[in-house]
């Protein structure tokens, strides 16, 4: 179900970052191409987009971490560079590399970048139990992190993030190459904190993980926003298909489908007819009420929903990337 | 400054559990010093002498002390009543009579062995050393260490004393005069000599002989001259002239002294009373340099194993300190490299931090390690390899502090041009290696050729070595010198930080 549209005062109250016009080059070669982007305060943001696609490059230039070219980006509308400190005192991050010391122990690390954020004394300490425990560390607080699992350093890299409460949370790829256990476990903590009212950015190869999180996704392709969209809305650019499989007399059924508007005849196979239409389940039951009509059995029924998976390819084409 | 204390609190942590660098800091160099310690000669790193080496031992007393007369000084005495000053070349009647010395006066004012080895000391390209003991001047005879050393026995001035040309005296004259120059065993002058070592002892023993000569032939002439005309001499003349009782004894008193003018006047070129070889020849007298070049033996060599205490290690264990402290720059390098690797650089600069506080919050932790380094292995220099920290203690500190700063500095160029582990390696090894080749840390800095020494000043290597050099090895240090060099050692501390701060990219 596609959300309520905002008016645009409530969107700008709501809106936590904006990107306007933002442009990067590399000499001759341009990462970023004019994105346009408003992420709001409390949502869940999902940003794909293909290898070399300029996610990283956009995750960097929001983090601080380079300067764009052209453009700017705006936190809680301000400039981001007139507000260095206070912005990444808001800010947490989850690097698609490891970003843990791992001669330093998950209790050792936690203190370490807690401290850099300004915690000290008993808060700091209650902060540290409380993040073990919520990555599920805590049995293993004193072991040095170099000694986990994948898993594991995967869920104490994301306790230092989080160990200030920011208030905007950028995730990238945080669940490479982890078990299902712990996927699982640093999903269920990603919807808590967004629960929570902590606005978050998530990349991902995972599209299903997307799909699962996020309410607004953006799909990035060759340094442009070339999508951006609540996810049923993205998923209507598809069209749904359905296949049955009637028991006889499917030139006659075939020629009475014809006849439909909402629905289009993609496929017929002998005794295999193939559907589709902007809404799969308009298509359905005009479909088997004209079977019903015509006294045709249906042996069988596949459907085909649209998916973001779908969606991805669809829009960023599938041809191999570098 | 909370934040570069928390950053350096942790790069500390990470630092003590790296055995690797701990090894690479603390325990490589000591090894080093050890072997090399071993491994060189007792000559090692000290400044080649080309000057002749004279060893003497003096046991001289001196004369017996007359009655009512202070006994004579032990030490040499540069300004002797004594002492011949005639240096003019004026008129020789004039000179020769006012420098009549007073026949009370007891030449030489001193022990002879001292007049003896102030002319050996003031001839060019000879140098003395005193051994304490006749024991150790043995024991290095013995073991090779030297060729031929001179002893002065205890009755050396009292044998000198005797040497006259005249036949019968009181006490008895003695001729230490024979064909090959002067006896010396007579004079109670021992050669000890080493016999595998029998042409550099001769060559002593002639230097020696040369001396003698100078020493005593003068003093021989001066008292024999001072008895032409004395009572006994004219006797002696009264018997070889017909009617010379029949003269006034006015005349006689005056015939002395004349016949003595009168010799003077015809060898007016040399100065008969003088009972130096300088004065008798009447030449110039030289500046007295004697001071400059006579020192004492102290051995070198130390002992044990390890020779603890030898001078050497007065060299190697600051030659190698320095040279550790530069290989922190890989330790560093790495520490930065591993950041990276890691991805917590990333972190880091998304953090509510600076780069100057990133940058210095590695700067101060490695600065600690290096201090603790230099104070470390001076440390064990001290209790393993006997090194002495001279007289100023507290000053070596400054300069352990000083070449910290420098040495830190250079780590964090390497840290900011080096961007992995690989290139930490290749940069860092051979910068270590090539500054410290360039330096002198590798070899005495005595040995460079002079082009190279200055050259070497391009390092900040060269200036901690100076102030070593100076702090370990000069009994009297220069301070100031000592003060500039730590001053330049900071500068390039500084100007290296600033470079690293203006070229680190972090991304």
């Amino acid at each position: 179900m596609i959300p309520e549209k905002k008016t645009v005062e409530e969107k700008k109250k709501a809106t936590i970052l904006e990107i306007d016009n933002l442009h990067k080059s590399y000499g001759k070669f341009q990462a970023l191409q004019g994105i346009n982007l408003e992420i709001y305060a409390g949502e869940m943001f999902g940003l794909l987009g293909p290898n070399g696609a300029g996610k990283t490059t956009l995750l960097s230039i929001i983090c601080g971490l380079l300067p764009a070219s052209a453009g700017e980006v705006r936190f809680l509308g301000k400039k981001l560079f007139s507000q260095f400190k206070e912005y990444r005192h808001q800010l947490g991050i989850v690097t698609q590399d490891l970003a843990i010391y791992p001669e330093l122990s998950a209790t050792e690390n936690l203190r370490f970048f807690g401290r850099l954020y300004e915690l000290s004394g008993p808060i700091l300490e209650e902060r540290i139990k409380e993040t073990l425990s919520w990555v599920g560390l805590s049995e293993t607080k004193q072991q040095r992190a170099g000694t986990f699992s994948g898993g594991m350093k995967r869920r104490l890299n994301l306790g230092i993030a989080v160990i200030h409460k920011p208030k905007l949370l950028l995730l990238d790829e945080p669940t490479t190459g982890v078990d299902p256990q712990s996927r699982n476990h640093i999903f269920e903590r990603v919807k808590e904190l967004n629960q929570q009212g902590m606005t978050i950015i998530y990349t991902s190869h995972y599209m299903e993980e997307v799909q699962e999180l996020c309410t607004r996704i953006g799909i990035l392709d060759r340094g442009k926003l070339i999508a951006c969209d609540y996810l049923p809305s993205l998923l209507q650019l598809l069209e749904g298909s359905v296949q049955f499989e009637l028991a006889s007399d499917i030139n006659r059924v075939v020629q009475r489908l014809l006849t439909i508007p909402e629905l289009r005849v993609t496929g017929v196979d002998r005794q295999t007819i193939s559907l589709s239409g902007p809404d799969i389940s308009a298509v359905m039951i005009q479909s088997i009420r004209v079977f019903r009509e015509m006294n045709v059995d249906l042996h069988q029924l596949r459907i085909r929903e649209p998916n973001l998976e779908r969606v991805f390819l669809h829009l960023t084409d599938r041809t191999l990337r570098d | 400054m909370r934040v570069i204390w928390i950053l350096a609190c942790k790069d500390l942590q990470l630092l003590l559990r790296d055995t690797r660098s701990t090894i690479l800091l603390l325990v490589m160099p000591l090894l080093f010093v050890a072997v090399l310690g071993v491994a060189v000669g007792e000559g090692f790193g000290q400044k080649p002498d080309d000057r002749l080496r004279i060893s003497v031992v003096n046991l001289d007393e001196g004369l017996p002390t007359p009655q009512g007369e202070t006994p004579q000084r032990d030490t040499p005495q540069r300004d002797t009543p004594q002492k011949d000053k005639s240096t003019s070349k004026t008129n020789s009647k004039t000179v020769s009579t006012k420098q009549k010395p007073k026949k009370s006066e007891r030449y030489p004012g001193r022990r002879w062995s001292e007049v003896v080895i102030e002319d050996l000391a003031n001839t060019a390209g000879i140098r003395i050393e005193v051994i304490q003991s006749t024991a150790e001047a043995e024991d290095l005879i013995r073991r090779g260490r030297r060729a031929a050393i001179l002893v002065f026995e205890k009755n050396f001035s009292e044998q000198m004393n005797r040497c006259s040309f005249l036949t019968a005296a009181v006490p008895p004259p003695l001729n230490p005069l024979y064909r090959d120059g002067i006896h010396v065993n007579k004079l109670g002058l021992t050669i000890l000599k080493d016999n595998t070592q029998s042409v550099a002892a001769s060559i002593i023993e002639q230097v020696a002989q040369v001396t003698l000569l100078r020493v005593v032939i003068p003093w021989m002439i001066g008292r024999a001259f001072e008895r032409i005309g004395d009572e006994e001499f004219m006797k002696v003349i009264g018997r070889k002239i017909p009617g010379y009782d029949w003269l006034p004894n006015a005349v006689k008193k005056q015939l002395g002294p004349a016949v003595q003018l009168g010799i003077a006047d015809l060898f007016s070129n040399y100065d008969f009373y003088a009972k130096t070889w300088a004065g008798l020849t009447r030449s110039e007298e030289q500046n007295d340099k004697s001071l400059d070049n006579i020192t004492t033996f102290a051995s070198t060599e130390g002992s044990g194993l390890l020779k603890r205490g030898a001078m050497r290690y007065q060299i190697l264990v600051p030659s190698y300190t320095v040279m550790f402290s530069f290989f922190l720059v890989l330790t560093v390098g790495w520490l930065f490299s591993s950041e990276r690797r890691n991805g917590t650089l990333v972190r880091l600069r998304a953090a509510p931090i600076t780069k100057l506080q990133i940058l210095l919050g590695k700067f101060f932790p490695c600065l600690i390690m290096s201090l603790f380094q230099g104070l470390f292995l001076l440390l064990c220099g001290k209790i393993i390899f006997g090194m002495n920290w001279g007289n100023q203690p507290l000053w070596v500190i400054l300069v352990v502090f000083s070449t910290s700063v420098a040495a830190m500095g250079l780590a964090m160029l390497v840290t900011s041009i080096a961007k992995t582990e690989g290139q930490v390696a290749i940069y860092g090894t051979i910068l270590v290696l090539v500054l410290g080749g360039l330096s002198g840390s590798m070899m005495p800095r005595d040995l460079m050729p002079e082009e190279m020494k200055k050259l070497s000043f391009i390092t900040p290597h060269a200036w901690a070595l100076d102030c070593y050099s100076q702090l370990l090895m000069n009994p009297q240090p220069d301070l100031v010198l000592v003060t500039k060099s730590c001053m330049v050692l900071i500068s390039f501390g500084v100007v290296f930080l600033i470079l690293s701060w203006l070229l680190i990219r972090f991304d």
